[in-house]
């Protein structure tokens, strides 16, 4: 009975660290692959997971009853990346390998990466004005379009922290957000003559783009896991098309309340 | 040459700052960096000789070695260096154009930039499938293997 409980216990500490690496933008394989990497470090051999892109099924169990009977189904919601805590969860099942850890210290280990704070909100924000200034220079802007998109950005990201992920679904939240950067754009466009629209709009709408959706679907299908591959091409495709459709949107109401077309 | 440079700096601090958003360590934001502006570097050299889908994929295929071998050298996900890094080459001025052609009621162009936008994303997804391909040992994984080791 000891012994069953001592499996319990290692098959709940790899859940918890593949729902962290799930949920903050990890791969498929990298999952399942940490998931067994406990198991078996810590002698559980016959656990079995099933890992999509939004549930890990975890079950054990042998046919003589050596190892616990075990079976559990987390659901977990996809959330923003944080890719410090894909990192250190790596890290922490290659130190687990090495015999660096007993389970105990693995569990607490995991709670301090569950409870590893993000970057500031205002960092954050700065940061999201920053990478769209230098996007805007990259996508052929001037200095006077950069700076502008310091506010774009920065502007896009606080709608995106404050009310579009807390409040809205993420179809609406990504229209309403291309079509607040469109708007922002058309503003500082129509009062600064000489600043060119589309380096603006280009510089703001690319803190959008969902770059880990994107690529983790690529590496999924390329390592065969192709139902999570797809669902997770079908949320980046998804986007894509949110953002476009705000564009076109807000661009659609400028144009017809001048009674012009834009540039 | 000096605005080469400008645009290659500007490549790598985008790249920092994308890192931030999606919370690396701040001890790789120099690897970040230099990924994002080695792609952009080569997308900009190439370009003039082919087209645009050509230094996308060329461009990717370069961030993904380094990311790979960087990922190797520091021990972590290779997917730390390379979300930021493939950043500049995303296609994001193919949706704006494509929505602009759109609106505009230009259809001919909207195809033109859409299905551009498209034909690069398609390059990337290229680059990444053939380079996660190579074998491990050509990155100099060392002392460390697993059974049940895929690729990454």
């Amino acid at each position: 009975m000891e012994h069953s409980r001592q499996d319990r216990e290692v098959l709940l500490a790899a859940l918890e660290a593949g729902k962290l690496l799930l949920e903050n933008g990890a791969e498929i394989f990298r999952v399942e692959d940490t998931i067994y990497r406990i198991c078996r470090h810590f002698g559980l051999t016959s656990a079995s997971a099933f890992v999509l892109s939004n549930g890990i099924f975890l079950t054990s169990g042998d046919e003589e009853e050596k190892e616990a009977q075990f079976a559990k189904v987390l659901l977990i919601p996809v959330n923003g990346a944080n890719l410090g805590r894909v990192a250190a969860v790596n890290q922490l099942s290659r130190q687990i390998e090495h015999g660096d850890y007993t389970l105990e210290q693995v569990r607490e280990e995991l709670k301090r990466i569950q409870n590893m704070p993000d970057f500031p909100e205002k960092l954050q924000i700065a940061a999201a004005g920053f990478s769209g200034a230098c996007f805007s220079h990259l996508f052929g802007g001037g200095w006077s379009d950069a700076l502008c998109t310091v506010g774009i950005g920065a502007l896009l990201y606080l709608y995106l922290l404050k009310i579009g992920k807390p409040h809205f679904s993420k179809i609406v939240c990504n229209i309403v957000g291309s079509a607040w950067v469109t708007f922002l754009s058309i503003l500082c466009h129509r009062l600064l003559p000489g600043t060119h629209l589309e380096s603006m709009l280009i510089g703001g709408i690319v803190i959008m783009v969902p770059g880990v959706a994107f690529t983790n679907a690529i590496r999924d299908m390329a390592d065969g896991d192709y139902i999570s591959g797809s669902v997770r091409m079908l949320d980046a495709v998804l986007v894509f098309f949110c953002i476009a459709m705000g564009v076109g949107f807000m661009m659609a109401i400028y144009n017809s309340v001048t009674g012009g077309v834009l540039l | 040459m000096i605005k080469l440079m400008l645009q290659v700096l500007t490549a790598a601090a985008g790249t920092v700052g994308f890192s931030l958003l999606f919370g690396v360590p701040s001890n790789y934001y120099p690897y970040c960096g230099l990924i994002g502006s080695i792609g952009w570097l080569v997308y900009l050299c190439l370009l003039p000789a082919s087209t645009a889908t050509v230094a996308t994929f060329c461009a990717t295929v370069i961030v993904i070695l380094l990311s790979r071998w960087f990922a190797v050298r520091k021990r972590c996900p290779a997917t730390l260096f390379l979300i930021s890094g493939i950043f500049p080459l995303v296609p994001g001025a193919g949706i704006y154009w494509a929505a602009y052609y759109t609106v505009s009621n230009q259809l001919q162009m909207a195809l033109e930039t859409g299905y551009g936008a498209v034909k690069a994303a398609v390059a990337i997804v290229l680059g990444i499938v053939f380079v996660f391909e190579l074998p491990e040992k050509w990155f100099h994984y060392t002392s460390f293997s697993l059974p049940f080791h895929r690729k990454g």
